[in-house]
């Protein structure tokens, strides 16, 4: 029990450290230029591809195309106007571009959460066995959260098998 | 109307319903009491359920969580001077205060006698104004219905999020990806990529759970959940409300209601707005003026009325029209379409029943949400201290077993897990999730009606100012862009002074 908790100490320690590297790296991200610009993109990608995913008989005075291109239309227009009013902001007012700041280490951790998801999904699918995925994701964030009190463990992995158990029996879902 | 009423009461009047009404109050009571768990995410959470019940029993569960949502967000607002709720800063305004001169109880009776007071008004405006409401829908052809749906998506684009630009981006998203799967007009598959599970089109509820409950776990990562404590020991105080204070209580009461309701039927608008707008209101009418800010009973009141207020008349376009009020309502739509209930006037007529059973249990969803607030307030403050290192996995598998339920398969679980993803990278850009929410609800039917008008007109777009509704909404549609542009313009102005 004693060699366990020197483990996850050092273990501990170690992520704090890491963290404590990754908190001080910030970036901004120039928001309505990146928006601006990778709807432009997806608009003319979903444009490009249009023909091929949507299908239409010749005889249609108004066919299956019509909304999603002016769907599209409004979403090139739109994002060339995101993109004009920051070259506006920039050129013209001499102002800085509007930017949000994104810290690194909110972004390592959000993808460690992300993985746990994924594993989750994995081992559920996999499995086809949603219990062992469920338990697992328990464990997971008790992990991520660095909680070391049993009975929250005992708690989660109590309610996991609950959950499965009122899916299963109450709602006749089989997995 | 009166028709239905003897039916309707049979109908509602059985322990099934009860005790789902009375369960989902309990449920949104408690989440809507947490920061950071919101009454959409409960609504998300817990919709599954439903998909077993028949109609009633379903609504009443959604209902009374819906509802409850309202009054829950209070809770924390007084006592720890943290929101629930989004809506719940407004009562935090004046609850949080008056919780501080040693009379928590006090605060917390009044936000509850007065959500319960918006909440009846507004399910009474909804049962008296809603067959109303759907006989005028009735008259509405495709392209006057289109116009509706154009108008409903410009509001919710506009106020969603700080830029207009991004708001209507969203709502494109949110159109486009309804238009994945069978064209509603000639079913020939679009957007499917040869996948045929994409056929019958993303299933809203799968799409939900990723949009706004698991990009929920992912903001995990933004900062480390400290542990709530509600101390219940402040609530020990008599909670004695004085006579002169219920005097000044009724009149923000009543008009907080009656705005409550005005914005609630607007669509994409919701209690956040009705909340500030009437508490607004209640200051500028109030005779002490000073007390605002500092523990006004008016204060509380005319917060919590309103946004209780909303609740009934969210449903108005939603059931008459199929045009959700907010992002909540949107979700009920699914509950109600899987029972074979479509909105519309037929609801009213065909179904009345169950329509009227519906409506009328609404008034008393929020009497059972003053019942449960006077005597279970102490529990939900307690549930409420639930740690975050238990609850963010019971999510997590709340989540995918909610998302696996839909249609049995895990394709569905991978797919709402894209959507996490895609709602994580949109958060990093500003751009707001609910018009995309509302995008995905209105997309069929503002494509079929849209492509109806046309073909009906021979492709002449002049169809949509046919008619006087069309002119109508189209006036209303120009009108809401310039107010919002214009209150944009001035926001941006207030924030550069700000600035400087």
């Amino acid at each position: 029990m004693k060699e366990k908790i020197t483990w996850l100490d050092r273990l501990d320690a170690g992520r704090d450290t890491l963290g404590k590297r990754l908190a001080a790296k910030e970036i901004q991200l120039p928001t309505e230029l990146i928006a601006g610009g990778f709807f432009f993109l997806l608009a003319i990608v979903i444009y490009i591809i249009m023909p091929n995913q949507v299908a239409v008989a010749d005889s249609d005075v108004v066919n299956g195309r019509a909304f999603p291109t002016l769907l599209v239309g409004l979403m090139l227009v739109f994002s060339l106007v995101l993109l004009v009013q920051e070259w506006i902001k920039v050129k013209v007012k001499k102002q800085p571009l509007t930017t949000k700041k994104i810290n690194l280490l909110v972004e390592i951790k959000a993808l460690a959460i992300l993985g746990i998801l994924l594993i989750t999904y994995f081992l559920c699918r996999i499995t086809n066995l949603f219990v062992i995925g469920a338990c697992f994701c328990c464990l997971g964030f008790l992990v991520y959260f660095r909680c070391r009190k049993v009975s929250y463990y005992v708690i989660t992995l109590t309610m996991a098998v609950l959950i499965w158990a009122a899916f299963r029996f109450g709602l006749n879902v089989s997995f | 109307m009166l028709e239905f009423i003897g039916p309707a009461l049979e109908h509602l009047f059985t322990l099934e319903n009860f005790l789902w009404m009375n369960l989902g109050i309990f449920i949104g009571s408690v989440f809507a009491a947490i920061p950071g768990l919101t009454v959409i995410l409960c609504v998300i959470l817990f919709l599954p359920f439903t998909y077993k019940m028949t109609a009633i029993p379903g609504m009443m569960f959604l209902l009374g969580i819906y509802c409850a949502g309202g009054y829950g967000g209070s809770v924390s607002a007084i006592l720890i001077n943290t929101p629930g709720t989004p809506h719940a800063a407004t009562t935090m305004m004046d609850g949080h205060p008056l919780s501080k001169r040693g009379r928590t109880k006090a605060a917390l009776r009044i936000a509850l006698y007065a959500s319960a007071f918006g909440g009846v008004f507004s399910a009474l405006m909804l049962l008296f104004l809603g067959p109303q409401v759907a006989q005028v829908a009735a008259r509405l052809g495709t392209a006057e219905y289109f116009m509706v749906c154009l108008f409903g998506l410009t509001i919710i684009a506009g106020v969603s999020g700080k830029s207009m630009i991004k708001g209507i981006i969203s709502a494109c998203i949110g159109l486009l990806i309804s238009c994945i799967g069978a064209d509603p007009l000639t079913s020939y598959d679009r957007f499917t990529f040869g996948i045929s599970r994409l056929y019958l089109g993303l299933d809203l509820a799968i799409c939900l759970i990723g949009l706004f409950a698991l990009v929920e776990i992912l903001s995990k990562a933004e900062k480390k959940p400290g542990p709530l404590v509600l101390d219940t020991e402040k609530m020990n105080d008599k909670g004695e409300i004085t006579k002169e204070e219920y005097k000044r209580m009724l009149r923000p009461t009543l008009i907080s209601s009656l705005l409550g309701v005005m914005v609630g039927i607007i669509p994409g608008t919701g209690a956040s707005e009705a909340s500030w707008l009437a508490y607004d209101r209640a200051r500028a009418m109030s005779r002490h003026k000073e007390e605002f800010g500092k523990g006004s009973v008016e204060g509380i009141a005319a917060a919590e009325a309103a946004n209780n207020a909303v609740t009934g008349a969210t449903l108005i376009p939603l059931l008459t029209m199929g045009i959700p009020g907010d992002g909540t309502v949107a979700i009920m739509l699914s509950a109600l379409m899987i029972n074979g209930l479509n909105p519309g006037l037929s609801l009213f007529t065909t179904q009345g029943d169950i329509m009227y059973a519906i409506m009328i249990g609404l008034v008393f969803v929020n009497l059972f949400m003053l019942l449960q607030g006077q005597f279970l307030t102490k529990l939900f403050a307690k549930v409420v201290s639930i740690p975050q290192e238990i609850l963010t996995p019971i999510i997590v598998i709340f989540c995918f077993a909610g998302a696996y339920s839909v249609n049995k398969n895990y394709f569905d679980v991978g797919v709402a897990l894209l959507f996490a993803i895609a709602a994580w990278f949109l958060r990093k850009l500003d751009m707001p999730p609910v018009p995309i929410l509302l995008g995905m609800v209105l997309g069929n039917m503002t494509e079929t009606n849209f492509r109806r008008a046309l073909l009906l007109s021979n492709g002449n777009p002049a169809v949509f100012v046919s008619s006087i509704y069309c002119i109508i909404f189209l006036a209303l549609t120009v009108f809401a862009i310039a107010a919002l542009v214009r209150s944009k313009m001035k926001e941006a102005k207030t924030d550069k002074r700000g600035e400087e």
